[in-house]
């Protein structure tokens, strides 16, 4: 009976995007959250451990430091997975991978299903996350591992050793089955994660948080990707709120804005 | 010399992808699916391979077969999806960096810079890789090239399947050309049920306008066609005049309005972070609100 492997990234939120006075992103001062798909990543496996049997071990790379600052964002993003039905989590947090890039992800996470004993029958990753939206740990752990790739499921199904999905292209959806273990990337339109319950949050305080370094490890590739600026997209909207006594009054005042604007015509 | 391949399932990816490596000195393509059976892949004036699929599993090996021999320091094409799924998959292979969503580009003899959406788009990023590297670029963020000449063409036989395609279905899409409309209306979960859209497309007939969707109404509750689906997934658009109705403000949303000229916010929660993104902002029910607005319009049509 294998595990059921979940990524979950510690990532910056961006509706918490912070600027320095020169209009470069303040990347230290952006808190973590638990990236937004691997919510879904997370209940789906807990229905993939109905059929599956086995535990859920969630994977963490920390990918923004430093280190020790970001210690409590990153207990509390753990904390979180085990609340959304993680048995385990598996954390990498070492400053020699911070910034992370994507090459060093995948080879962290595969590191680390070697270094906890993992035995993975299928390893869930997210189509994408809110702070890189690279899209690509999930192709590069497959391929890495030279394992069958299922991508953007939006329907998942484990039957007699198999796995059947369905994938969302552009234009199509694709059936596709597929051996075990494989890497699957999921699609925000899966399931609806529910929020986890007081009971569920207060388990999870006492769910395993194993921590490794990457002297830990063995083959974490050093990152290659050189950052040389990040600058803030400034969006400058005149963020008028149209006031009046009734509907009709904003109504018409809405109208005229946007006459003078010259955005319609009527 | 810098080598590139160019990957990619029509000819309008190619040209572009060609387009962004137009300062590279060798260059072959990769054309798989429908772009391997246009017979326009014979003008490209470069060497084709051509591949009668679409299947990942196939691309990679594909990909795979082209690394060996030309060894080239580019792989680049369009961010689709199965661009995404295939060379993510042959980058981690390879232990490549793969720099996505990439609005520009400049080659250096000693590898990529380029820049990015981050943050959602609420940022972008300029970074450097070393080669060789895979790229996905943005669509329409670069010049196609529009040389035209013989090209050397080969067929390259699909291998290396490992996952099976049972079944495709199609999906039902409405057509709309959103990126042409000059007034879109936009729906988010605002509105209750798919009947309640009625108002939105009331509206939008007055306006004249196209209507749009957040991800959830189109690709979740399927209330709209997938191609009605704005943002950083979905279309980008950049009309003269967005109105999003009942839509909270994602920054995955508002990536892909954040072209328009005008954008307007009707939602009844004052402190829906659309407000912060938006010209001009009504706090109200769309419920109460639509109709009113439906009303006065069509006074003044009169
Ligand atoms: C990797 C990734 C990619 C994504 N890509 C996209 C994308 O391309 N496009 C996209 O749209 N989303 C995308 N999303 C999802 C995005 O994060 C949001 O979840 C989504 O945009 C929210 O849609 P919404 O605003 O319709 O719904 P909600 O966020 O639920 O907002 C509904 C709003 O309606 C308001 N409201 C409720 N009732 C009324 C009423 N009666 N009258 C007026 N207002 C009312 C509420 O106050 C609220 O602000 C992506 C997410 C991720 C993680
Ligand atoms: N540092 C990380 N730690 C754990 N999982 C990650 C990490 N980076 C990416 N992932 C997984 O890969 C998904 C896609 O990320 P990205 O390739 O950055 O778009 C995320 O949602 C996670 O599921």
């Amino acid at each position: 009976m294998g595990d059921i492997v979940v990524l979950v990234k510690p990532a910056l939120n961006p509706d918490m995007v912070r600027s320095k006075p020169d209009g470069t992103v303040d990347i230290d001062a952006i808190p973590l959250k638990l990236d937004d798909i691997d919510a879904n990543a997370l209940f789906e496996a807990q229905k993939l451990k109905q059929v599956l049997g086995g535990k859920i071990a969630a994977i963490l790379v920390l990918t923004w430091g430093p280190a020790d600052k970001r210690a409590k964002d990153l207990r509390m993003v753990a904390q979180e997975a085990l609340a959304r039905g993680a048995d385990e989590a598996h954390i990498v947090a070492d400053d020699s991978i911070i910034p992370g890039d994507p090459v060093t992800t995948a080879s962290a996470v595969i590191a680390t299903i070697k270094k906890a004993g993992l035995n993975p029958d299928i390893i869930l990753v997210a189509e994408a996350s809110i702070d890189q939206t690279t899209g690509q740990i999930a192709g590069r752990i497959a391929g890495k591992l030279g394992l069958p790739f299922i991508s953007f499921a939006r329907k998942l199904e484990v039957k007699d050793g198999k796995i059947v999905a369905e994938r969302d292209l552009e234009e199509h959806i694709e059936v596709l089955e597929a051996p075990l273990p494989a890497v699957v990337s999921v699609t925000q339109e899966i399931n609806e994660p529910r929020p986890p319950t007081l009971i569920q949050i207060r388990r999870a305080a006492k769910k395993p948080q194993n921590y490794y370094k990457v002297a830990d490890l063995e083959g974490v590739a050093t990152p290659v990707k050189q950052g040389l600026e990040y600058k803030i997209l400034t969006v400058s909207r005149k963020q008028t709120i149209i006031e009046g006594d009734t509907l009709e009054e904003i109504a018409e005042k809405l109208i005229s804005l946007l006459e003078q604007e010259g955005v319609i015509k009527l | 010399m810098v080598k590139a391949l160019v990957v990619g399932s029509s000819i309008p990816e190619i040209r572009e992808a060609l387009g962004a490596v137009a300062s590279v000195e060798e260059k072959v393509v990769l054309a798989y699916g429908k772009a391997a059976e246009d017979g326009s892949l014979e003008q490209l004036g470069v060497k084709v391979y051509k591949l009668k699929s679409t299947h990942p599993d196939h691309i990679v090996a594909a990909v795979e077969k082209i690394f060996n021999e030309l060894k080239p320091e580019i792989i680049i094409g369009w961010i689709t999806k199965n661009n995404r799924a295939a060379l993510s998959y042959f980058a981690g292979k390879h232990d490549l960096p793969m720099p996505t969503d990439v609005t520009s580009l400049k080659i250096q003899a000693d590898g990529l810079v380029y820049t990015r959406g981050f943050l959602s788009e609420r940022a972008t990023a300029k970074e450097k890789v070393p080669f060789p590297a895979v790229v996905l670029i943005n669509q329409k963020a670069f010049k196609p090239v529009e040389t035209s000449g013989q090209s050397e063409v080969i067929e390259i036989t699909p291998e290396g399947e490992i996952v099976k395609l049972l079944e495709v279905k199609e999906k039902a899409l409405s057509g709309i050309n959103l990126e042409e409309a000059e007034i879109i209306v936009g729906v988010g979960r605002g509105f209750k049920k798919k009947e309640d859209l009625e108002l939105a497309f009331n509206l939008a007939e007055l306006l004249g306008a196209q209507v749009g969707a957040s991800r959830p109404i189109a690709a979740d509750y399927k209330w709209l066609p997938e191609d009605a689906w704005i943002g950083i997934s979905g279309k980008r658009v950049s009309p003269k005049l967005y109105i999003a109705i009942g839509i909270s403000g994602a920054p995955q949303h508002m990536a892909g309005v954040m072209n328009s000229k005008i954008i307007v916010a009707i939602n009844k929660d004052k402190t829906a972070p659309i407000f912060k993104q938006a010209d001009y902002g009504v706090v109200a029910d769309l419920y109460q609100f639509l109709p009113v607005l439906i009303n006065k319009l069509k006074e003044r049509k009169k």
